[in-house]
């Protein structure tokens, strides 16, 4: 496929890995993406979409850990993975400053995964020449 | 550059519209254009007198008669769905518009938003 200019891509992930296929089909289109010489800008991790930055996800050893493969993708290519504060509190995905901020018993956010503001996605708006959307898609 | 953002689920039976809700309300506060767009069971969002309080949930009826106020440019409502649901003019929360949803309205946006 010819492309005249590279796209830069924010990548959004809502549906939760195990409960959907939506993680699983948004790395496939981003190392996709990749290969054909795009850009990624940052991953968003976004409603049921932050339990891919669970550390504490152990699937079976012959099932595929979705968790992880996103891990290293974004360490391979050093793309930024940005998890909404607001969807990771409420599911228990949390960090080192928020586990002292809400004196919880422990955190389990998976490098390289940040967690910030829906701020982040705004700007992904006006950054990224497309932001893209996976979804849970549970309903009909 | 303008974005809509599409709920399409009734309220309250998950989380997804209002995650989607706090999307507009954030683009509003970094004074991006946005619109909010109900179709299919989403359009009972906006019907008046919701007290889900008997299922230990926040009405969000405030917060979407407020929307103008924070900087979200207009409510929308797919007026075949309105139909379907039996929603009348007077029984949606004021400011919302009925449209027909189709290429024409879709083509006003850069942007364009399902919530989850």
């Amino acid at each position: 496929m010819q492309h005249s200019e590279p796209f830069s891509f924010t990548i959004v992930i809502t549906g939760a890995p195990y409960s959907s296929q939506a993680p699983q089909t948004a790395l496939g289109f981003a190392k996709a993406a990749l290969a054909s010489g795009h850009r990624i800008d940052r991953i968003f991790l976004y409603g049921d979409g932050v339990h891919v930055a669970s550390s504490l996800s152990s699937p079976p050893s012959d099932e595929s850990h979705w968790p992880r493969e996103w891990s290293q993708l974004l360490q391979a290519h050093n793309i930024p993975g940005i998890v909404c504060i607001a969807s990771a509190l409420r599911r228990g995905i949390v960090d080192e400053g928020e586990q002292k901020r809400y004196e919880l018993s422990a955190h389990n956010i998976r490098p390289p995964f940040i967690i910030a503001g829906l701020g982040e996605w705004v700007e992904s708006g006006l950054r990224s020449s497309r932001v893209i959307y996976f979804h849970g898609g549970s309903r009909a | 550059m303008s974005t809509l953002i599409i709920i399409d689920s009734a309220p309250y039976g998950d989380w997804s519209g209002r995650e989607g809700l706090d999307m507009a309300f954030s683009l509003a506060a970094f004074d991006q254009s946005v619109t909010l767009l109900f179709i299919g069971a989403g359009v009972n969002w906006l019907r008046k007198g919701q007290s889900p309080e008997g299922i230990s949930q926040k009405s969000v009826e405030k917060n979407l008669s407020a929307a103008p106020i924070f900087g979200v440019e207009a409510l929308l409502a797919d007026g075949r769905d309105c139909q379907t649901y039996g929603l009348t003019e007077d029984e949606l929360i004021a400011s919302v518009s009925q449209v027909e949803l189709g290429p024409e309205l879709l083509n006003q946006y850069k942007h364009t938003v399902f919530a989850g």
